[in-house]
């Protein structure tokens, strides 16, 4: 089948109007540094820096583990800032849940990842009603 | 007597200077650094900016002298791949990694206000951005080269010349 010449990395496909799309999913990668943040944020990629795939093997870890940890609960993509040894995870939750569970929750990932990781990791929540919509597509 | 046990545990008399227990006194004399050179690195310019104005502000609050502030250009890292996993040489993907640089430069410290100073800067230091430091020290010029070496050698008999 003969490719098609538009890029398809990353980009949601306008449809019917009826998705509802959140800002870090309605602007395709060539936005990032213009109107995009990172979402991940460590010196592995910077000129004369090293570690780069670490990081990043970690980062693809640390999302499927939010996502499975907080299931059905996480409004955007999920924020990792690393600051020396110290490794911050910045996520959006919905109110889905009790505050009981959740504080539950917090500990069980942050003890389980600091043993996985060896190093001091902090979550940092934020709950919001529903899911920030930006546009529909 | 009850008055007499009282004041003998308090201060009131006793004029003894408060000692700080995280200040701490040596003998030995202070290295000086003729110029602390500070080169930060990041992907985001905004964020480097910021940085920037904490930086000098932390420099003019404790009294160190900015020598300049230098923003040498960005280095752009690019590389180009192949855009699908099988055949289709004709159809790439580019992508590129930006490194912007800022640069301290403070001159005339000693070794506890350049350390005062880089412990706090460093750990204000924003995540995503790197930082390298070089430090110039002064010392005193070492004994041995202070006079020239024709001086100090003994003087050579003639005696020994003409054979």
């Amino acid at each position: 089948t003969p490719l098609s010449p538009q890029a398809r990395a990353a980009r949601v496909r306008v449809g019917k109007g009826d998705k509802p799309v959140t800002y870090e999913q309605a602007h395709p990668p060539h936005y990032i540094a213009h109107r995009k943040g990172w979402l991940s944020l460590h010196t592995g990629n910077l000129h004369g820096e090293a570690g780069a795939a670490e990081r990043a093997v970690e980062d693809s870890f640390l999302r499927r583990f939010m996502y499975g940890t907080f299931p059905g609960l996480l409004a955007d993509e999920v924020v990792l800032k690393r600051r020396g040894n110290l490794l911050v995870v910045c996520a959006l939750l919905s109110r889905a849940l009790p505050p009981s569970k959740i504080y539950f929750l917090v500990g069980y990932t942050e003890t389980l990842l600091s043993h996985f990781y060896k190093c001091p990791v902090r979550l940092e929540l934020q709950t919001v009603p529903a899911r920030v919509v930006y546009k529909y597509l | 007597n009850l008055m007499g046990a009282r004041l003998a545990g308090s201060h009131v008399d006793t004029q003894e200077p408060k000692i700080n227990p995280l200040v701490s006194i040596s003998d030995e004399p202070e290295t000086l650094y003729k110029r602390l050179s500070l080169l930060v690195k990041g992907h985001d310019k905004a964020v480097l900016d910021s940085y920037e104005y904490f930086a000098v502000l932390a420099a003019k609050e404790l009294g160190i002298s900015v020598e300049k502030v230098d923003k040498p250009p960005k280095t752009i890292e690019r590389f180009t791949l192949l855009k699908s996993v099988h055949i289709y040489k004709k159809h790439r993907v580019q992508y590129e990694m930006r490194t912007h640089y800022l640069c301290l430069e403070l001159k005339y410290l000693t070794g506890s206000t350049a350390a005062v100073y880089l412990e706090y800067v460093q750990r204000n230091l924003p995540e995503g951005v790197a930082m390298e430091v070089k430090k110039t020290k002064i010392e005193r010029i070492p004994e041995h080269i202070k006079k020239p070496v024709w001086d100090t050698l003994p003087q050579v008999e003639e005696a020994e010349v003409k054979s």
